[in-house]
């Protein structure tokens, strides 16, 4: 897929803007706080709707504007879609609604539509960080690819506070009601585990000839699947049969804690090298290629389950990288339709054929492709 | 609270008692008072009798708890309307979103919420022991479980069909054409009385 047009209007430090950004690889060459990143961010806000950089909305709004609104027009395989994304200030903080080719989406339908893959310096921590970075990460890169997974994820995120809650308040506690909460656990939560199961199965297989080529085959990459539950065979039945099995096992232990300790909301994503495990014995390098070869997974994953590439965001991250890394993460990446890069200066390692724009004060100007 | 340091004693105590309405923010309470301001005396009594005619003369119906001006409300009055099938809401506006759709003939049962833990509401909150007592004295043939196809809702009426089902009454659910997530109060009365009329038994 490619974003032909991008139009900021109050968002970040961007009063107006628009820019028509070409096929292959574009390069948005800054110094710091001039708005490159921003670009970044609102790219990937018409893929996923959130912003990979704060969890506050608000943030996204320029200083005394109500709105920040992000539109854009993509080529996909199916044709083309214009979507927008708008916060709103309101009463009650901000406001977020999305439309999808001219008319009013809930998120769950807009979700989706772009495809992107980021790669932030953030997350070069995904390999020795804690497990929610990493459920993060399988969790973005599955709800763009499955709308249903997200709709699972969402029902799943709400029956389990439900059941916090009730475990936490509740001076006796109903066994009807907690019995609702726990099915609605297991009903969503088996669809997420048998999603996370196979995604990491592709990536693993992805990530190990990825990481064979960094590496030059001196070291071998595995990603296992941590499921909390663990289930026999890979089947609806079996996941949920193992779930209920274990929350009987553990309701007496979650009355006495007051809080849900079974299910997928305690997944992780193993990752080792050589069968060591990376978090605890892996070198800050060998943390740092075991991610590059996790986002060209992620990246090849997505293309051959779509059909389609998605875009490819890469925030200040080259510029972290010694050039052989970055180079072998540009050729790992292999056929990128549409690419999208920040840097300080042109970096080197890049392809011959890039568009740049220099980004300087919330301006954009189009520079010349570089020959 | 608004910056009421500069216009007069009244004007300052009817925004703020404005402000505190949900949706209406200072901003919106000034506008609001500055309108009233300009519109003849018979316009702002009329508006401060309605207030509190809601106050003195709206009560809870001691049968179904919806909202009413006599005890028992007109419906549960009403000797027409079928007393065996009752259908159950979360909240009186709901009643109203029903009675819209002139699909339903039965009798009502107002919770006053749906379950939610995380906002304090369980069971005990909610007028659920009241149509424990309710199916056992009127003893309904059926019961239409009409919450909101959310989250909320779902779980509400999954509870319910627990409860009120061995007591040998018949609960059904609404069927959906109503859209998932959404608010009976905005469904529209075709689609409401299709989803009453293709309700399926739990
Ligand atoms: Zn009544």
């Amino acid at each position: 897929m490619q974003l032909t047009r991008l139009a900021l209007s109050g968002f970040r430090n961007y009063a107006e803007l628009e820019i028509e950004p070409e096929p292959g690889l574009n390069v948005f060459v800054g110094a710091n706080a001039q708005g490159k990143s921003n670009l970044l961010e609102a790219i990937a806000m018409l893929g996923t709707g959130k912003s990979f950089r704060t969890s506050k909305d608000v943030d996204t709004i320029r200083y005394g504007a109500d709105a920040a609104v992000i539109g854009g027009e993509a080529r996909v395989r199916a044709g083309s879609v214009n979507l927008a994304c708008t916060v709103a200030k309101s009463h009650a903080g901000t406001r977020k609604t999305y439309t999808l080719n001219g008319s009013g989406v809930r998120y769950s339908n807009f979700l989706g539509k772009l495809r992107v893959v980021t790669f932030v310096p953030a997350d070069l921590h995904l390999a020795g960080g804690p497990p929610s970075l990493r459920r993060a990460f399988l969790n973005v890169a599955l709800s763009q690819e499955e709308p249903r997974y997200y709709r699972e994820l969402v029902r799943y995120r709400k029956a389990l506070q439900q059941k916090n809650a009730l475990l936490r308040t509740a001076t006796t506690i109903d066994p009807e009601l907690l019995a609702i909460y726990d099915r609605e656990l297991v009903d969503a939560g088996t669809q997420i585990m048998l999603a996370r199961h196979r995604f990491v199965e592709a990536i693993a297989e992805a990530g190990r000839a990825a990481h064979a080529r960094f590496s030059h085959g001196a070291e071998r990459l595995d990603a296992g699947y941590e499921s909390n539950i663990v289930f026999e065979r890979p089947d609806p039945h079996a996941i949920a049969a193992a779930f209920e099995a274990r929350l009987q096992h553990v309701a007496e232990s979650e009355r006495a804690r007051k809080a849900a300790v079974a299910g997928p909301h305690r997944d992780d994503l193993s990752l080792a090298l050589d069968g060591h495990s990376l978090a605890a014995y892996g070198s800050q390098g060998q943390q740092r290629t075991a991610v590059l070869a996790l986002k060209v997974a992620e990246y090849v994953v997505l293309r051959e389950r779509s059909l389609e590439a998605p875009l490819l965001l890469l925030d200040d991250v080259l510029s972290e990288l010694d050039e052989e890394r970055a180079g072998a993460f540009l050729a790992g990446v292999g056929d990128y339709e549409q690419a999208f890069v920040t840097a300080t200066q042109m970096p080197g390692t890049l392809p011959q054929r890039a568009r740049t724009y220099v980004v300087r004060n919330a301006h954009v100007d189009t520079g010349v492709a570089a020959c | 609270m608004p910056s009421s340091g500069s216009v007069a004693g009244p004007v300052a105590a009817l925004i703020n008692e404005f402000s505190k309405l949900p949706t209406v923010g200072p901003k919106t309470a000034a506008r609001l008072v500055f309108y009233l301001l300009n519109r003849p005396r018979h316009e702002a009594q009329a508006l401060a009798e309605a207030i509190l005619a809601v106050k003195d003369r709206v009560r809870f119906c001691s049968i179904c708890f919806s909202l009413t001006e006599n005890d028992p409300c007109p419906i549960c009055d009403d000797d027409r309307r079928d007393a065996r099938i009752v259908c159950v809401v979360a909240e009186a506006k709901d009643v109203y979103a029903v009675e819209r759709s002139g699909a339903f003939k039965g009798r009502y049962h107002v919770l006053g919420g749906l379950i939610s833990p995380m906002d304090g509401i369980g069971p005990a909150q909610l007028r659920v022991k009241e149509l424990v007592e309710r199916i056992g004295r009127e003893d309904p043939h059926e019961v239409i479980l009409a919450t909101n196809p959310n989250a909320e809702g779902e779980a509400t009426a999954l509870y319910l069909s627990r409860l009120i089902g061995p007591l040998g009454v018949v609960v059904s659910r609404l069927a959906y054409g109503l859209p998932i997530g959404g608010d009976l109060d905005y469904a529209d009365e075709i689609t409401l009385a299709k989803a009453l009329e293709g309700r399926t038994t739990l």
